[in-house]
């Protein structure tokens, strides 16, 4: 009962006690509760804490919502990154968008790094932060400065003033993770200093980037337990909520091992694929700079559209 | 309905042909092609099984704006039910900007002028009610608390009379794991696989009796082909496989108590032969199949920017099956 576990720490009354009460009046169909109280003496007492306790639920979670007012919360909110890549952003309408979770699949040097570290330059000179999740020291702090200083004239070199490269390099904030378990503190740690606002406003997190996270997640995977998947969907829906609650675009990659019959398939599969909103694979063919990318999944459009780019290695 | 309305239903004194007006009201070939074969009334469960992504969320917004469209708006026939429409969102990445794009397409295309009407528009999407919930945890408060909700709702004149789940496996994982992580306790129901999907299910049926509904829940397949065939071998008396008669087999993982719950059930799958891409670049094509009730012949269907359809190459096949 993760959910009230975490709330254990804040409010002491929630105690295991609780964590198991809470659990039977949530499993239970109350009607039969109610009936079954009529035989007691207390019947009324024990109604109307039924009905406070449902009533201290519904404060707390969310009103539903309608269409407009979900509409107006994305179009305010929910903005397009752009990622740099125009062949990416095309196939996307516009760029990365907040609040939605998009992943790059591809095989190894198809591009997936080149990409994120793209979006990463390419967000953080627009003027937003940019957390940098590594989980195999593939960022490389000269590529990001390469790619500021080759798209917009910057000039490298000049130690002399915190000059428009320093600043955008200020606002990549990149992190070594391991393993899974390591992510997940530093995804709480980041829940938590999100919600107590210790970011500064000039400082909004605008795109989260992890790659690659299926070295992360294949590791656990595999044996015959469920908590390995456990693990990696539980993953999915807390980079999900801080999407959404922050409006954050998160942008994962995930590479491709080898299936059945000498094909490649995706390092995560079956259970991962309704995880991410967006899916776009890329390929690139031997020796050539040019990059395929296709959309896989896709809620507005549908899936199979293609776009090429170039890519400069 | 008031409560002489209700008195004066109790007391009879309806005849067939009230009756049957009544009830063909309500009846009357609740869905939209593709989802068109089988009659459904209000009380159903359907079941949408596919892999992801085979357009599953798709249906589920077009069908929802069938139910939230007037029957007819400024003298236009929209052929919609008027209802309100509540969308679970357990997947979390409902995108509502594809339900305005869809909706804004579906009230221009049957005006004869071709422009959005804003009133019509802001109505439609005041009809559509979400939530999302992100454990079963937040989902099980969800519905333990939809009674009183939905009472609110109707107070201010809102009838739902669609429930969409999407999707109904998501905490599958999560769920079975989190057995193993519970401290060992006797004679208490655990928040686990088995015991979730009894609340779930008891949660819907009281949900029902109150407010009718047509529930729609959608359910991705979680398992490769290749790994349910495997481990099938391992545990065949446990999991139960079903095996359509094109070899293209899905591995149930809900358990029993949802699954004698649903009512209806509807298989997704890619469809294999694509046309020649120069046409089709930006549509794709899947196979639509009843499994429940069987029927035999599988629609072939294909999405495009503006919603899915009834692949119109397999037209001709509809009357064979009907007649």
């Amino acid at each position: 009962m993760a959910p009230l576990k975490s709330m254990e720490k804040d409010h002491p009354l929630i105690d295991t006690h609780f964590q198991s009460f809470f659990e039977d009046f949530l499993l239970y169909d109350l009607h039969a509760l109610i009936a079954s109280a009529d035989n007691h003496s207390s019947s009324n007492t024990f109604k109307q804490g039924i009905d406070q306790l449902l009533s201290v639920i519904d404060a707390k979670l969310p009103s539903l919502r309608n269409g407009l007012q979900l509409l107006q919360d994305a179009e305010c909110n929910k903005l397009l990154l752009p990622t740099g890549f125009q062949g990416i952003d095309a196939l996307l309408g516009g760029g990365l968008r907040a609040g939605q979770l998009t992943e790059l699949v591809g095989p190894s040097s198809s591009g997936k790094t080149q990409a994120c570290l793209t979006s990463a330059s390419t967000v953080a000179k627009n003027g937003g932060s940019v957390i940098y999740f590594d989980t195999g020291n593939s960022f490389s702090p000269q590529r990001i400065a390469d790619l500021v200083g080759q798209t917009s004239g910057y000039v490298v070199g000049n130690q002399a003033e915190l000059g428009p490269l320093q600043r955008v390099m200020e606002r990549i904030l990149c992190y070594s993770v391991f393993d899974i378990y390591q992510l997940f503190d530093m995804l709480q740690q980041l829940k938590i200093n999100l919600k107590s606002k210790i970011v500064e406003s000039d400082h909004r997190i605008q795109l989260l980037i992890i790659d690659s996270i299926s070295s992360l997640i294949t590791p656990i995977l595999g044996g015959s337990g469920p908590q390995g998947h456990a693990l990696m969907i539980s993953a999915g829906y807390l980079l999900k909520k801080l999407a959404d609650d922050h409006n954050i675009a998160v942008l994962v990659t995930n590479h491709m091992v080898a299936g059945e019959g000498g094909t490649s398939k995706p390092a995560l599969g079956e259970s991962w694929k309704s995880v991410p909103h967006i899916r776009l694979l890329l390929s690139r063919e031997y020796g050539s700079n040019v990059c395929n990318i296709s959309t896989l999944k896709h809620p507005s459009v549908a899936s199979g559209r293609a776009a090429k780019c170039t890519m400069y290695l | 309905m008031e409560k002489g309305g209700v008195k004066a239903w109790i007391d009879g004194d309806e005849t067939a042909h009230d009756m049957l007006r009544r009830i063909s009201a309500v009846r009357s070939s609740l869905l939209v092609p593709p989802l068109h074969r089988v009659p459904l009334r209000l009380g159903n469960v359907v079941e949408i099984v596919g892999p992801s992504p085979s357009a599953k969320t798709l249906i589920l917004i077009q069908v929802a704006i069938n139910f939230v469209l007037p029957r007819e708006w400024n003298g236009v026939r929209y052929g919609g039910f008027d209802h309100s429409v509540l969308f679970l969102d357990l997947d979390c990445r409902f995108d509502i900007s594809r339900f305005s794009q869809m909706l804004t397409h579906r009230i221009m295309e049957g005006n004869a002028v071709g422009d959005c009407d804003k009133t019509l528009y802001d109505l439609c999407m005041q009809r559509f009610l979400y939530a999302r919930c992100s454990n079963s945890f937040e989902f099980l408060q969800t519905l333990k608390t939809l009674h009183c909700r939905l009472k609110r709702e109707k107070d201010h004149g809102v009838s739902v009379h669609l429930l969409l789940i999407d999707s109904i496996g998501a905490f599958h994982w999560v769920d079975r794991a989190s057995v193993f992580l519970s401290p060992k306790e006797n004679n208490r129901k655990k928040l686990f696989l088995q015991s979730v999907s009894e609340a779930v299910v008891q949660d819907i049926k009281k949900l029902l009796q109150e407010y009718p509904m047509l529930v729609i829940a959608t359910k991705s397949i979680i398992f490769g082909n290749t790994y349910s065939m495997a481990s099938n071998e391992v545990n065949r008396c446990s999991r139960n496989v079903t095996r359509s008669p094109q070899q293209i087999q899905y591995r149930e993982y809900m358990p029993s108590v949802w699954q004698s719950f649903v009512t209806h059930r509807i298989l997704l799958r890619s469809s294999d032969d694509q046309p020649a891409t120069s046409n089709y670049g930006n549509f794709s094509f899947y196979e639509l199949e009843w499994l429940l009730p069987r029927i035999g012949l599988p629609d072939k269907i294909v999405v495009k920017d503006t919603g899915v359809f009834v692949d119109s190459r397999t037209m001709f096949a509809e009357g064979a099956n009907c007649g």
